[in-house]
């Protein structure tokens, strides 16, 4: 995450190595890439035993209709996660508002909300919408059985990871803006969040991440994401290591993608001269964990 | 400022002339600590009052109770004979029409240099952007730091933020301008640039309360020193009585200590 112009964190939390650090560095090098190359090959022959690798498992790749089923899947991955985003945001925000509000109910009640929704596992929100919602008689489409749960277990941290950015903005700046004569939310919307947003992008877009990830429970709610098409193949094909592999290479391909706009929207704001403040970016990384 | 016309100041404002900022009575708290104590004070157009005194005197206090930046006890603060009002949109109008310059600039850093200043005009006064930017052109020009308009904060030295933080203040048409010690944060080749447009602000007639630790610009600039002490206004004079012949103890202690140095 702090890779500013004095180099990356390695640089401030080591000295720089000695020849014997060199040398250890060097064997504990050669003896880990060995390991790891016996793990990995017995994991392969392991594979290669029991039939995994073989070419029937793998030819539903060459068809065109295999890729496009996925490639479904993957689209109602992103809607789903796109719209979940959307929604944990705005809400992020209101209860981020709320929780810095003037008025002690109100602090009171986001605080509970947020405290609420970050405790409560994703699923149990899932198993509310589909099976608890339509006995109420709220009769929803599984689109937003699936992205309605995924944002409100994301909104509450949403809403944290904002306020730490609310809170890193210098005290000063709101005088600055209260001594030009702007009132309390004027200087808020205008001066006050714009350089918090900043300051958090990399936290939210880690959060983004974890909204993509948590959508893969579409399969509880019969939504076709990625994942359930993945099901699908493999229940018709039985190729269960070929298709979760591939569908695990484009998972990590979305969210290295989406950590590498974050990064590069963390170096454009430091080149514009916005840069995060100094304990907001270790602070980033916190949010994004929990 | 001449004697003579020191008197006809004093003359008009016996008589007739509402001050810019008056303080009455005020009292302020800090928890326990009591750090404005019954302090009095006016303040007449187009005059250049600097509060001097030991760290932890109340000095930054009492500016920032002028525009409600800190809140008061007791007293009553009026500017232009209007008491200050409490909250709201009052006081935030209140607040438009007092500049303000921080010791530590507080430029607006998502916003270039140009922004900074029009932000008010545009924003609080409702002025047409064009209009705005054309004056804010021009304050910026006299600051120093036309050059930069386009830059953010970050990019410039603090002697330029401090100056660009006083074009900020003066695009709102301010009555008066507080400056809470300007050139503190400052590095000792800047503090000048920053003074000089001080200086020539005063000599346009503008008025000004200044919390400094500058005592060679109190001395050329200033029409009245107000000295603080442990929350008290102790000595209040014209400058060359002040620092020729310091009435108190503590305010001469207060002198020999900075000129040890």
């Amino acid at each position: 995450m702090i890779d500013n112009k004095n180099g990356d964190i390695r640089q401030f939390l080591f000295e720089e190595p000695g020849e014997r650090t060199k040398r250890t560095i060097r064997i504990a090098t050669a003896v880990s890439l060995v390991l790891l190359a016996a793990v990995l090959g017995a994991v392969i022959w392991q594979f290669y035993r029991t039939g995994q690798l073989d070419a029937k498992y793998w030819r539903i790749f060459i068809r065109w209709t295999t890729w496009r089923f996925l490639a479904r899947g993957l689209a109602g991955t992103l809607e789903a996660a796109a719209m979940a985003g959307v929604m944990a945001f705005a809400a992020g925000f209101c209860l981020m508002y709320g929780r810095i509000s003037r008025f002690r109910w109100l602090r009171a009640l986001c605080t509970a909300l947020i405290e609420f929704t970050r405790g409560v596992p994703t699923l149990l929100f899932i198993y509310f919408f589909f099976l608890v919602a339509p006995q109420l008689g709220i009769k929803l489409a599984a689109f937003w059985k699936i992205s309605i749960p995924v944002a409100i277990s994301a909104c509450g941290v949403v809403a944290e990871v904002l306020r730490s950015g609310v809170n890193a903005v210098p005290r000063g700046q709101r005088e600055a803006a209260m001594a030009i004569g702007m009132r309390d939310s004027h200087a808020f919307f205008k001066v006050i969040f714009p350089q918090a947003f900043r300051y958090v992008v990399p936290a939210l877009i880690s959060e983004l991440v974890i909204v993509v990830k948590d959508t893969t429970f579409a399969y509880v709610v019969n939504f076709p994401d990625l994942m359930q098409n993945a099901r699908v193949l493999i229940s018709n094909y039985d190729a269960l290591l070929s298709t979760y592999l591939v569908v695990a290479v484009i998972y990590i391909l979305i969210n290295y993608l989406l950590n590498k706009a974050s990064d590069a929207a963390a170096r454009r704001m430091r080149n514009t001269g916005t840069a995060a403040a100094p304990e907001m970016q270790t602070g980033a990384g916190e949010g994004a964990g929990v | 400022m001449s004697e003579a016309r020191k008197e006809i100041l004093k003359n008009e404002s016996g008589n007739t002339e509402i001050p810019v900022i008056e303080l009455r009575n005020v009292n302020k708290y800090f928890g326990q600590s009591h750090v404005l104590k019954d302090i009095s004070l006016k303040i007449r157009k187009g005059e250049v009052v600097v509060v001097i005194g030991p760290s932890g005197s109340g000095k930054s206090t009492l500016c920032r109770t002028i525009n409600r930046l800190e809140t008061i006890e007791s007293g009553e603060i009026l500017i232009d004979g209007v008491p200050v009002p409490m909250e709201g949109k009052a006081l935030a109008a209140l607040r438009s029409q007092i500049g303000m310059v921080f010791q530590s600039f507080n430029l607006f850093a998502h916003k270039n240099v140009l922004d900074n200043v029009i932000l008010g005009p545009v924003d609080v006064l409702h002025r047409h952007r064009k209009q705005a930017k054309e004056e804010a052109l021009q304050l910026l020009a006299r600051v120093g730091v036309a050059d930069k308009a386009a830059k953010v904060p970050a990019q410039l030295s603090g002697g330029q933020q401090q100056r660009v933080a006083i074009a900020r203040a003066l695009a709102m048409h301010p009555k008066a301008i507080l400056f809470d010690e300007p050139t503190s944060a400052l590095d000792p080749e800047m503090i000048g640039e920053v003074l000089e447009v001080m200086t020539s602000l005063a000599k346009d007639g503008m008025t000004m309360v200044v919390v400094t630790h500058e005592m060679n610009f109190a001395r050329r600039v200033a029409d009245r020193v107000l000295f603080l002490d442990g929350g008290s206004i102790i000595e209040e004079n014209t400058p060359e009585a002040f620092f020729t012949h310091p009435q108190t103890q503590r305010a001469q202690d207060f002198l020999n200590s900075i000129k040890e140095h």
